[in-house]
């Protein structure tokens, strides 16, 4: 009885469209790792023999695990506690507030990422960017100031005001004005850096493969890393976005949309960066690309402000341009921090709160511990070390959720349901239960060995990047996640049934 | 530019912008139909 009334509840609140579904879901997917983090890993693992090994898990994990994520929030209609737990059973749902955590703790340093593009548009815009000789030392006296936090406070605030106007008057009309923006921009950005003499150098890179790197064990787990940190799968999220997908909506064929929209973009970028790099570096172009600089920052706030300022003879022209470079780069991380503030407020309201209480929560909690990392480089990669790694863990609960259901069961059921439009063959049984466990397996097992190479001291828990530090935040978070397990699916039911017998009534 | 990397462009180019392309086909093609059944009203 409880399962039909779960069933058939009225939501209320759906994405208007088919189109408004997606566009907002690859608002998730497209982010700042899609623009910065791909040139640089691409550079770092020679090129072309990257992208090969890059296109296959594209097929072999992403669009697998986005598929299994629309079909679990869409069945469920909760956030991945709830979800989780009807899934793979009421024992597990300590899984799903993982899963949860995870993209919670990236979204408070996200939101101070997502403050330094908006901080960067504004020096770009005003021409302040362009006043300086010395980048590195601009960007130090940025980030070691108070504008981290004030612009951290300032993108969080406006990304709970989208949330807070919900999913169709808030988060739909939102994504389906930025992320249509965000193309324009970068297509735009990709014609000029294309047509810039020397580009073609860049581009041919890009494509040319290396025979040699590509049999080298690392250049596929870096692939394999780089689609599960930039498509969105396995963080959740798309799984929140499913609750307000329309019954009739299909799963599949919208899953490969985002999936194969999500490398598209990453390939423009990656034209864009490596055209403009090949075309305007005066040093060696290789060595600028593949940099990381302090938290990963080398390329994008450092170096690309430098070449902007080269990108022709006309200074206003170059302003425009890197104003726009990052006005995209702003547009893509608000809309996957929308989505971040969107799973955990409503992870709240799953627990029986009104989304406005909820939502103060969310935002004055993500503002609090958004604090450190934008006060402190150091905790940012921390916390971006041991949390990215996590959504590795967070991809197998998924996989590991529909195991427990059963593979077949839940791909006949859930999608290829109801609104389906292409039936999913029985490929996906041996893709979701056995590749994607092989792949966390192995990926996991990878990073966490190489950083005991890392550092001497792998088993202390206060250094910045090692394995000490992620088994002991993992072992706090799941730990006290178990101990709360009962508690937590018990107030979730509870709660859903009593606000749908009153909704019946 | 050698062959090897005019194959590498087609094959990534090949697949993930023609499967894009493929999939928004394939996509509005559906809701057509979808419309045209009248499913709207559902």
């Amino acid at each position: 009885m409880r399962f039909f009334i779960l069933n058939t509840m009225k939501q209320q609140e759906f994405f208007s469209s088919r189109w408004a579904l997606i566009i907002a879901t690859i608002g998730i997917a497209i982010g700042t790792g899609n623009i910065w983090r791909f040139s640089r890993i691409v550079a770092q693992n020679g090129g072309g023999s990257f992208l090969i090994p890059w296109v296959i898990f594209l097929l072999i994990w992403s669009v697998p695990l986005i598929i299994a994520e629309f079909a679990i929030g869409k069945s469920a209609r909760f956030g991945p506690v709830g979800a989780i737990s009807k899934t793979a059973g009421k024992q597990f749902g300590w899984m799903g507030a993982f899963i949860v955590f995870v993209s919670s703790a990236i979204m408070f340093y996200y939101s101070v990422v997502t403050g330094w593009c908006l901080r960067y548009f504004f020096s770009a815009a005003s021409g302040d960017l362009f006043n300086t000789s010395d980048h590195l030392i601009y960007w130090n006296e940025f980030s070691s100031g108070t504008g981290p936090l004030i612009f951290h406070f300032i993108a969080m605030f406006l990304v709970a005001f989208v949330v807070l106007k919900g999913v169709t008057r808030g988060i739909e009309k939102v994504t389906k004005l930025l992320v249509p923006s965000l193309l324009i921009i970068l297509l735009t950005l990709f014609v000029r850096a294309v047509t810039l003499p020397g580009a073609f150098d860049g581009i041919k890179y890009f494509f040319t493969p290396d025979l040699d790197v590509m049999l080298n064990y690392r250049v596929w787990l870096n692939a394999l890393t780089q689609n599960a940190w930039d498509t969105g799968a396995g963080w959740g999220l798309i799984m929140t976005y499913a609750i307000y997908m329309k019954k009739r909506e299909d799963i599949s064929l919208n899953a490969a949309l985002i999936g194969f929209g999500n490398n598209t973009i990453s390939i423009i970028a990656g034209i864009t960066i490596f055209s403009t790099v090949f075309a305007l570096s005066t040093t060696d172009a290789m060595i600028q690309v593949s940099q990381s600089g302090p938290a990963n920052t080398g390329l994008t706030f450092i170096y690309l402000p430098l070449l902007f300022s080269n990108i022709s003879s006309s200074s206003s022209l170059n302003t425009v341009f890197a104003s726009m470079f990052f006005l995209a780069l702003f547009f893509a991380a608000v809309t996957s921090l929308i989505s971040m503030v969107e799973m955990a407020t409503r992870t709240i309201i799953d627990f029986g709160m009104k989304r406005k209480r909820a939502l103060i929560i969310v935002a004055s909690v993500g503002m609090l511990l958004g604090i450190p990392s934008a006060m402190d480089l150091k905790v940012l990669a921390n916390q971006d070390w041991v949390w990215g790694v996590g959504l590795i863990l967070s991809g197998a609960f998924i996989s590991f959720s529909i195991i427990r259901y059963g593979v077949d069961k839940f791909r006949t059921e859930f999608i290829n349901g109801f609104g389906s439009d292409v039936k999913i063959g029985k490929w996906y049984n041996f893709v979701i239960g056995i590749l994607v466990p092989v792949q966390v397996v192995v990926l996991i097992s990878w990073w966490l060995i190489s950083s005991v190479s890392w550092d001497p001291e792998w088993w202390n828990p206060f250094h910045s990047e090692n394995l000490g530090t992620v088994l002991f935040q993992w072992g706090i978070v799941i730990v006290v996640f178990i101990l709360l397990n009962k508690t937590m699916v018990k107030h979730i039911f509870n709660e859903k049934s009593e606000s749908l017998l009153s909704e019946s009534k | 530019m050698d062959k090897l990397t005019i194959i590498t462009a087609l094959i990534v180019l090949g697949i993930v912008w023609g499967g894009l392309a493929f999939f928004i086909f394939r996509a509005v093609k559906y809701e057509k139909l979808k419309t045209e059944n009248g499913k709207e009203e559902s």
